[in-house]
């Protein structure tokens, strides 16, 4: 009787997943038909330049693996730190009200805290282009 | 679909007094990290100052929630305040402040990130003075990682030192593994009982037969801290990074940073999973035989004070594994064991750092860590070899000296528990307390009774922070030695509730 | 309740993860592999945390991401430090002490 029923929950479980298959089959259906007119359609004339991958007008540089600036690593990491303290943000935002004053007097010394990291990045010249 | 929606909010009862200590030490860590930023380079001695004085500014609330003696419970048993916590906030607290000491001349001199660091040393501490209060597994789960992750960075602090990049290195990625497994066991655990909270997890899991489930947490949960704690077979990171880390922060790993392990795991095992001891009880048998047995065998083969010192350090947190291996058959069997873990480490943060010190204060001279260059020590610098003969004979646990005490508290929980188990694991211990007398004893040897290489009698300067660091340790231990009866009745204190 | 096809997914990449952080030798793939065990925590907690219809899974696994976050800055910084000293991040190679 139990495996009867978890095969049913299966089966409903499954069924909400054939709406995500018929959705993709679609989407795959929609991009295909229109790349596929456009190669019917337009003309083809091979030039050497038409084959560099694109980057905003200017020819590109060596290899596809270049190693990126060591400033960027800061930016990225400061980035990354301020963004994920933002989980601890939304969650009292969604209940601005609910939690009233209590929740703004602790969010309030949370993003002080936060803040102080950003004076002391600031200080130490992380946000100075050198 | 369950509702997760919370009913309508109800602010949580915050008793500030019981917070103090941890409130005075955030304030203190954040000035010290502004006023580190406004300071010009010649005047960054103030900055340590202020940490210090901080330091001793956050131990007076929990003298005072002492004095009250009120258990305090907070978060619906999650952060609670009682014997316990207040022992071992104040054993972190001192023990932080000998290690600002200690590091005082040696980070001037090696002319480091003088303000950082102490930022860095202090949250640390605060992340160890959070878990001496955690009930809850994601409370102790913050509070492991907000004390380990400055060690990290502490650990690499000589930037330009290879050896130390590499002591951070291993240390990171250990720490790290070793976080992530334990936080699988917990989530296995979560999984099994509903519930974070420690005492609500275990009246959900009580005395059955465990499902595999909450045994492969547990199991999971005990790996991870033996990682933290450095037992045999996940301790290979902790020589290298104590021979590779700046010796303040050697000394700090060693001593504060493993009781913050221990401190966690008396948490978990005498609180969360006391009824389960079926899982943990042999897992902690084999922990402990292994720990002390190849941290004393290869402690013997050493030339190296701190990688002796490291190996002795291992085989110390072997002795310290005894107590949990015994300590599941009764009530009364867990209380001596949490006696005994909580005396032991008492009395070991107190040797151990006294025993740095000394390496400290003798490489400022020498510049090497060879034991070979302690030879007749004794001939010029009489105080310090006395001093370093009584860190190490402690350390082997000779009478009158307080290591003796804290062996003899291992043996007798081990004595207590009376099962076959329990009194082979006492025999193991003794046959390993005489293996570490040779190399212990090797050190007094060398001082007392080698000639001094080059024959360079030069006298040592004790610089006076760490000549404060030196006296604080020695009076430490000689008064446990004297006067052992004080320190069992906090030992007996300061014993969680089992259930 | 379909909480197994969670338990079976967190599982997979816990081993995964494992089996990356024993195997790999560069040290950014190793932060890669504890980033997959992590994730699977992530999972377990947050499918458990449905199942027993409490809200301390989801909240226990907003904890786990932002302290990710922190351990691998820390991390990369370790291995850049180790990069600018001796140009190669080979774990193999950081072995001038041996355990």
């Amino acid at each position: 009787m139990k495996a009867l029923t978890t095969l049913i929950a299966m089966s409903g479980f499954l069924r909400e997943y054939l709406t995500v298959l018929v959705f993709g089959a679609a989407a795959v259906a929609m991009v295909g038909a229109m790349l596929g007119a456009g190669s019917l359609l337009r003309p083809k004339r091979a030039q050497l330049q038409k084959y560099i991958s694109y980057e905003s007008g200017v020819d590109p540089v060596g290899t596809g693996w270049s190693q990126s600036q060591i400033r960027y690593y800061l930016f990225g990491l400061l980035f990354v730190m301020f963004e994920v303290e933002t989980v601890f943000i939304f969650p009292w935002a969604v209940r601005l009200e609910d939690l009233g004053l209590f929740g703004l007097v602790e969010m309030v010394v949370f993003i002080a805290i936060l803040a102080l990291g950003l004076l002391y990045a600031w200080r130490k010249g992380v946000l100075r282009w050198m | 679909m369950p509702s997760l929606v919370a009913a309508a909010f109800e602010a949580p009862y915050l008793d500030y007094a019981a917070l103090a200590p941890e409130i005075v030490l955030t304030g203190v860590l954040l000035a010290v990290l502004v006023v580190d930023l406004f300071v010009d380079e010649d005047r960054k001695a103030v900055v340590a100052q202020l940490a210090g004085v901080g330091l001793l500014a956050s131990l007076l609330p929990v003298v005072f929630l002492a004095v009250d003696g009120d258990d305090r419970s907070m978060f619906s048993g999650a952060y609670v305040v009682d014997d316990f916590a207040l022992v071992f906030k104040a054993l972190f607290l001192v023990s932080g402040y000998v290690v600002l000491l200690m590091s005082t001349d040696h980070i001037e001199e090696g002319d480091y990130w003088k303000g950082e660091y102490s930022f860095l040393l202090l949250s640390s501490l605060l992340g160890m003075v959070v878990m001496s209060s955690a009930r809850d597994l994601l409370t102790i789960f913050v509070a492991l990682e907000l004390l380990s992750i400055p060690a990290y960075m502490l650990a690499g602090w000589r930037k330009r030192d290879l050896r130390s990049n590499e002591a951070a290195l291993k240390y990171y990625l250990l720490g790290v593994l070793s976080s992530a497994v334990m936080l699988y066991g917990m989530s296995l655990v979560f999984g099994a009982t509903g519930t974070t909270v420690l005492e609500d997890i275990a009246r959900e899991l009580g005395g059955d037969a465990s499902e595999p489930l909450v045994a492969l947490g547990i199991f999971f949960i005990v790996v991870g801290f033996a990682f933290k704690v450095s037992a045999v077979p996940f301790h290979f990171w902790a020589p290298d990074t104590y021979e590779g880390a700046p010796l303040p922060v050697t000394a700090f790993l060693s001593v504060a940073s493993k009781a913050a392990g221990f401190v966690a795991l008396l948490e978990l095992i005498f609180m969360g999973f006391f009824g389960q001891d079926n899982v943990w009880q042999p897992l902690f048998w084999v922990l402990a035989v292994l720990t002390m047995t190849v941290g004393n065998l290869v402690a013997l083969r050493q030339t190296n004070i701190v990688r002796l010192l490291a190996y002795s350090s291992v085989a110390q947190a072997g002795y310290m594994l005894v107590p949990f291996a015994v300590g599941g058959s009764s009530d009364e069997a867990a209380g001596t064991a949490q006696t005994a873990v909580i005396v032991y480490l008492l009395i070991y943060a107190a040797m151990n750092l006294g025993a740095f010190a000394i390496v400290m204060t003798v490489a400022r001279r020498t510049r090497s860590g060879e034991i070979s260059s302690y030879g007749g020590l004794f001939t010029y610098a009489p105080g310090l070899t006395v001093l370093m003969t009584i860190f190490v004979f402690s350390l082997a646990g000779i009478p009158p000296f307080g290591g003796w005490f804290a062996k003899f508290y291992i043996f007798k929980s081990a004595v207590d528990a009376g099962t076959g188990w329990a009194l082979a694991l006492a025999v193991v211990a003794g046959v390993n307390s005489v293996i570490a007398l040779f190399y212990y004893a090797g050190v007094a040897r060398e001082m007392w009774m080698q000639p001094v290489p080059g024959d360079d009698r030069t006298p040592i300067r004790v610089p006076p922070a760490l000549g404060a660091a030196l006296g604080i340790t020695a009076v430490a231990v000689m008064a446990i030695g004297v006067y052992p009866q004080a320190f069992a009745r906090l030992g007996d204190l300061a014993q969680l509730a089992v259930r | 309740m379909y909480l197994n096809q969670f338990l079976f997914l967190a599982a997979f990449l816990f081993c995964v993860g494992v089996y990356g952080v024993l195997a790999r030798k560069n040290a950014v793939l190793v932060l890669m592999s504890i980033e997959l065990i992590l994730n699977a925590v992530n999972i377990n907690l947050v499918a458990f945390g449905l199942f027993r219809e409490s809200v301390a899974g989801q909240v226990f696994a907003l904890f786990v991401i932002a302290v990710a976050a922190a351990e691998v800055g820390v991390g990369l910084a370790i291995v850049i430090l180790i990069y600018r000293n001796r140009h190669s991040i080979d774990l193999t190679e950081v072995d001038m002490m041996k355990g």
